[in-house]
């Protein structure tokens, strides 16, 4: 009698640990739903340098003379960086419009955008343009080192004293000016194209510094 | 915050849901294979498994190709498929035994004063826990693991630590780095590694700290669960994908159950969700902890009838009572307890066979004088020898009623573990026909080492040992375990038809009591 009630203690136990078991692992694949079925998804991915605004001034020679050799930079500026608007449509209706700026507590990092659109699958005309808010009158952009004028101010007291310690250093600026430039957004990017979205699929636009222009990403092989 | 306290310390009183939860799985497996009361250390044998079952995994892992190296080990039939399938179902019964342990320390009040140590660190251990089995997914690089990433990326963006939003690693106009997968392998080996010092910690104010748990319950859970992994193989998800926007996912639910509720918020507010409840289970220690008086008052010494014999201090289960030299000329040391490692078990009562430690009021001398006070007055008045059951408070009403219902007179004490050995010669000796020890499971003893110590001292001559003239035959140690009251009672009735073999007691007087209840009174002692 009593081996007959542990034995079925031991049963009621062994289905008690199996369905214990089976439960942990029906629980450990539950399907979740994660995006509708007939959606799609427009991405906006990218992260760039925005533009340098900047007013230059070329110091004269007397405050030169008043600082240390290796201090005396001939053309000091003071700037900010550009902040844009980004306006995506699709269709004609707005999905969003905001303003853009880089990342940073003086937004002094390079613009880091990532933005998701859930739209329906199919056809949609799509336009996103991202352009340059502040105006250039009476200030320049990093590639151009100042207004015209001080520009060239400051390239002729360059070609003056270029030498001793200031060897190479009006084309090393250059260089870097322009390095500067090529690796900013440009003032204005457009993308305005008819895309075919497929169910459960994202498009991804991107910001090309090699090209300078909105690019669009679609499926690549998977990561394996 | 006061009310908020409140609701924390009510629901630390309020026991009905893990008693529901003890009891059944009692009735299932019985209290000496109770796999919830082993709760702790289930949660470290599987700890073991996942590290063991993890080693082998990660010589397969490609940091370069995370799915495909998963998958190639998914589809081994031999060995890989089902070792990734256990390390799988170990790390869920990992999170359910810890959080079941949680729970457990939690509403038996273990959770405060010098087990706050203990509390703090469990709760980094389950938080390490959940970091490893996040990781984990997010290793294989499927779309649970993406969507994982995702939502991690998603929160931790909010936070001002990276210049950089993580999100746009997943965005899919670059490969995901290696970079990432390697920090993700690099988090997911070393948090186990420290989860081995935090349970040294875990454990560092414990004497002689149990591990594992009976090899019967290890190898039932890691039998059953291998058994799973060949029958049941852990699903692996489709390869991430970056622009496919999958419309379900296979989710573990044990693990990231909150993974629903997370997406579902912003994450400023879901943020605010994880550290509310994190902020609750920190105070808990403050919130739920009792004035040291009373029932919660650490143990005293009485320095004249310390014999500075160590019992006490090889006794006590959480390391409070250390051997001090004396300043009254004495030779020998003499004990002196931590009151900030006491945790008032009362075990060192039992231990002192001169009665000279213990909680106030719980000394061997006070068990004595209560049963004086108490029991031996009934047995004077009663025909016939009743037989006495001498109760840990935690045995449930339900269990007492049954053996006061059967004839028994039910005497509860605080622990069994506390109960001096003198108590029951002095009832067996005024007359009980029997005396029933009913304690708790040996390893669901709040004390955590009563029934050990009790049975030692009556039955292997351990220090505070039971006279030798002391029939053991009218002795019977018990478990009394909630969800078995049949056993209760089958123990009980076991022992009373043993006890009716046996000749009737011969009663002594009670007067000899008197000389070893009463204080010593101070000015004796110096002379």
């Amino acid at each position: 009698m009593i081996q007959a009630a542990h034995a079925g203690r031991g049963l009621v136990a062994a289905i008690a640990t199996a369905a214990a078991v089976f439960g942990v692992s029906r629980a450990s694949a539950i399907l979740l739903p994660l995006h509708d079925a007939h959606s799609a998804r427009l991405r906006l991915s990218w992260s760039a340098r925005p533009e340098r605004i900047e007013v230059c001034r070329t110091l004269s020679a007397e405050e030169l003379a008043q600082r240390e050799e290796h201090m005396r930079q001939r053309v000091v500026c003071n700037g900010r960086f550009a902040s844009y608007t980004l306006r995506v449509e699709a269709d004609d209706r707005v999905l969003d419009e905001a303003v853009v700026r880089g990342a940073g507590l003086r937004h002094d990092r390079p613009i880091y955008l990532l933005r998701d659109f859930d739209l329906a699958a199919g056809v949609h005309h799509v336009r996103v343009s991202f352009e340059r808010r502040e105006q250039m009158d009476g200030t320049a952009a990093a590639g151009q080192g100042g207004t015209r004028t001080e520009r060239k101010e400051a390239d002729t007291e360059k070609e003056e004293i270029d030498t001793g310690i200031f060897a190479g250093r009006a084309q090393r600026e250059a260089v870097e000016y322009a390095r500067r430039a090529r690796a900013a957004i440009p003032p204005r990017l457009l993308l305005d194209t008819t895309l075919v979205f497929g169910s459960g699929r994202a498009i991804a636009v991107t910001f090309t510094p090699e090209r300078r222009m909105l690019q669009l990403l679609a499926e690549r092989p998977p990561r394996r | 915050m006061q009310r908020f306290g409140e609701i924390v310390a009510r629901a630390a009183k309020h026991r009905r849901t893990l008693t529901a939860i003890d009891a059944t799985a009692t009735r299932l497996y019985g209290w000496r294979w109770n796999p919830v009361h082993q709760s702790g250390t289930v949660a470290v044998a599987m700890l073991l498994v996942l590290i063991g079952t993890g080693v082998y995994l990660v010589l397969f892992y490609r940091l370069g190709s995370p799915w495909a190296s998963v998958a190639r080990l998914a589809a081994d039939p031999w060995l890989g498929a089902w070792m990734r399938s256990l390390h799988r179902y170990a790390s869920d019964v990992f999170l359910i035994a810890a959080a079941l342990h949680l729970l457990r320390m939690f509403t038996q009040a273990r959770s405060w004063g010098p087990r706050t140590l203990a509390w703090m660190s469990g709760l980094v251990l389950f938080g390490a826990g959940v970091v490893c089995a996040w990781t984990g997914f997010v290793m294989a690089w499927d779309t649970f693991g993406e969507r994982l990433a995702r939502d991690g990326a998603r929160l931790l963006d909010v936070l001002p630590i990276l210049s950089e939003p993580l999100s746009r690693i997943f965005a899919g106009d670059g490969p995901v780095p290696s970079a990432f997968f390697f920090v993700n392998l690099f988090i997911h080996l070393a948090v186990p590694l420290a989860m081995g010092a935090i349970l040294w910690l875990h454990v560092s104010r414990m004497a002689r700290p149990v591990l594992l748990p009976p090899r019967r319950v290890t190898w039932t859970i890691v039998g059953a669960l291998t058994v799973a992994a060949v029958f049941v193989p852990a699903t692996l998800g489709p390869p991430a994908n970056a622009f496919h926007l999958p419309p379900a996912t296979p989710v573990d639910l044990v693990a990231a159950w909150w993974l629903p509720l997370s997406e579902r918020l912003t994450p400023g507010v879901a943020w605010g969700a994880a550290l509310v409840p994190l902020f609750a289970l920190i105070a808990v220690p403050r919130w739920t902890r009792r004035p040291r008086e009373g029932r919660w008052a650490p143990s005293n010494v009485d320095a004249r009838l310390c014999t500075g014999c160590t019992q006490c201090a090889q006794d006590c289960p959480w390391e409070a009572i250390t051997l001090v030299q004396r300043d009254d000329g004495r030779p020998t040391p003499l004990a002196h307890v931590n009151p900030g490692h006491c945790v008032s078990c009362g075990i060192c009562a039992g231990s002192c066979a001169p009665m000279g430690i213990g909680p106030p009021a719980r000394t061997g001398r006070d068990q004595l004088a209560a049963v004086r006070d108490d029991v031996l007055p009934l047995l004077a008045r009663s025909d016939a020898a009743p037989v006495l059951a001498i109760c840990c408070e935690r045995v449930p009403a339900s269990h007492t009623a049954a053996l006061r219902q059967r004839g028994a007179y039910v005497h509860v004490v605080s622990c069994v573990g506390n109960l001096h050995s003198s108590v029951i010669e002095s009832l067996l000796r005024a007359g009980a026909q029997g005396v029933l020890v009913g304690g708790c499971p040996p390893r669901d003893c709040a004390s955590r080492e009563g029934p050990k110590w009790l049975r030692e001292r009556l039955y292997n001559d351990r220090e505070a040992e039971l006279h030798v003239r002391v029939d053991r035959r009218r002795i019977r140690v018990a478990t009394l375990a909630p969800g078995d009251l049949r056993g209760s009672i089958d123990a009980f009735e076991a022992f009373t038809r043993e006890l009716a073999l046996l000749d009737q007691p011969i009663r002594e007087t009670a007067t000899e009591f008197d000389a070893v209840c009463d204080p010593v009174p101070l000015d004796e002692v110096a002379s």
